[in-house]
């Protein structure tokens, strides 16, 4: 397969802190890579040595076939990138922005790009200081999908946006799904933006990468199985590793099995809760798995649970 | 200034995601009760994949795999040159009609029994629908 994003134990640390530890990550050819993490995970850091704003402590990068320490303008041509904190040139217009960035891309398609704008509802006359917070992210996303880049970096692109913006970012972000070898790699702190786009995701925890698979795999191999035992059943002390979050509540079980396999999976529920009957296991959704593996990482780090 | 009005294609089927389900599933689902209920008739146009995945905000990998399962499922026909379009051919026996609906009426039944309800408080909503959408 081939792969637009690979690093390898990429690591950046600030003095003695360590912002991203290690991380290896493939973003193959034509997904829609979330990349999810709580504030403060190294999601931007991540980023901006991806693109050369930040040069690595150790470790390596490559981003289009190219070491990311050594990315030039013939390779920014060829990328779209947004950040959350976009620094546009407020003074000019929406008109001024786009010819301030036309020439800098030999790909740039005009008609494209007034498709763009006419769908984003961006006033070219209109200076972009006097655009609100929505409509200067738009700008952004504007000026980085003119010229059908063949991948686009977006760093946390919702914070802050209504719901109304955010559809028309997504919309605008799929536009470019014509292009056959087109990549998105978005980071987000919060599922509920990405879950329907993403079709591969990557969680970095504390500098870490701590899960990077395809939606598909993941969809997969987790189910949620709920039993009904006798009213004096309790767990047994040991469960097994592949066993999350459980619970029990009155007459039922729950846990949700993270290496589900029909058949296999069921018995091994009888054998650890011998008078269980009415199992089911139903498919979660990549919203559902992401909420129990940030539960299950919290509870195994020590440090949090104590403070 | 007057505002622009961005164009938006309709699409022939309604859909409002719930969480909980894998999208995939619930794109496919809602494309089959339109078939069933008549708001998608046989020879009408389906939406292009493109189409499919910008107007439901999904992933394109997504919208490919539901064209594909209904197209594989004979729901929908592949016209080179023309589009794809809702087919007419219906699987032949009342049989394998009925197979069809495996997977959903599993889900019912689990849903149904997790509420703990009985097969009544079943057939009476099935009937509910039924005379519903008749």
């Amino acid at each position: 397969m081939n792969h637009v994003i690979e690093t390898h134990n990429l690591t950046r640390r600030f003095g003695k802190t360590g912002a991203v530890d290690n991380l290896t990550l493939a973003v193959p050819q034509g997904s829609i890579y979330a990349f999810l993490g709580p504030n403060g995970a190294g999601k931007t850091t991540t980023i901006k040595m991806l693109l050369n704003i930040l040069r690595p402590t150790a470790g390596a990068a490559s981003v289009l076939g190219v070491d990311s320490t050594r990315l030039g303008p013939s390779e920014f041509a060829r990328i779209g990138y947004v950040s959350e904190n976009q620094k546009l040139p407020e003074w000019m217009t929406v008109a001024q922005l786009i010819e301030y960035c036309r020439p800098m891309y030999p790909d740039w398609d005009k008609a494209f790009c007034e498709k763009l704008r006419g769908q984003f509802d961006l006033p070219p006359d209109r200076k972009l200081k006097n655009l609100s917070r929505g409509m200067k992210v738009k700008a952004a996303l504007l000026v980085s999908l003119a010229y059908r880049p063949r991948l686009l970096v977006l760093d946390e692109p919702f914070t802050g946006l209504d719901p109304l913006v955010r559809d028309e970012f997504i919309r605008g972000i799929l536009e470019l799904s014509d292009e056959g070898n087109w990549t998105v790699f978005i980071s987000s702190h919060d599922i509920d933006e990405v879950e329907r786009l993403a079709d591969w995701v990557g969680i970095i925890n504390c500098g870490r990468l701590t899960l990077a698979e395809s939606a598909a795999a993941l969809q997969a191999r987790f189910r949620r199985i709920e039993c009904v035992v006798s009213e004096t059943a309790r767990l047994p002390a040991s469960l097994p590793p592949s066993w999350l979050v459980p619970e029990i509540a009155g007459h039922s079980v729950c846990v949700v099995e993270s290496l589900y396999q029909a058949g296999s999976s069921e018995a091994r529920v009888r054998e650890m809760l011998p008078d269980a009957g009415q199992i089911t296991a139903t498919p979660l959704s990549l919203r559902d798995i992401f909420l129990v593996l940030a539960r299950t990482y919290r509870l195994n780090n020590p440090s949090e649970s104590q403070s | 200034m007057c505002p622009m009005i961005t164009s938006t294609h309709m699409l022939p089927f309604q859909l409002q995601f719930k969480s909980g389900l894998p999208a995939y599933e619930q794109v496919v689902y809602s494309v089959k009760k339109a078939i069933i209920a008549g708001a998608l008739k046989p020879g009408d146009r389906f939406p292009s994949v493109r189409v499919l995945s910008q107007e439901l905000r999904i992933n394109p990998n997504t919208a490919h795999k539901v064209v594909a399962a209904l197209v594989n499922e004979r729901l929908l026909d592949v016209k080179p040159g023309i589009g794809t379009l809702v087919a007419d051919a219906r699987p032949s026996t009342r049989e394998q009609r009925r197979e069809l609906l495996g997977d959903d009426v599993e889900r019912v039944v689990v849903e149904a029994k997790q509420l703990q309800l009985d097969i009544e408080d079943v057939m009476q909503a099935v009937q509910q629908h039924w005379s519903r959408l008749s």
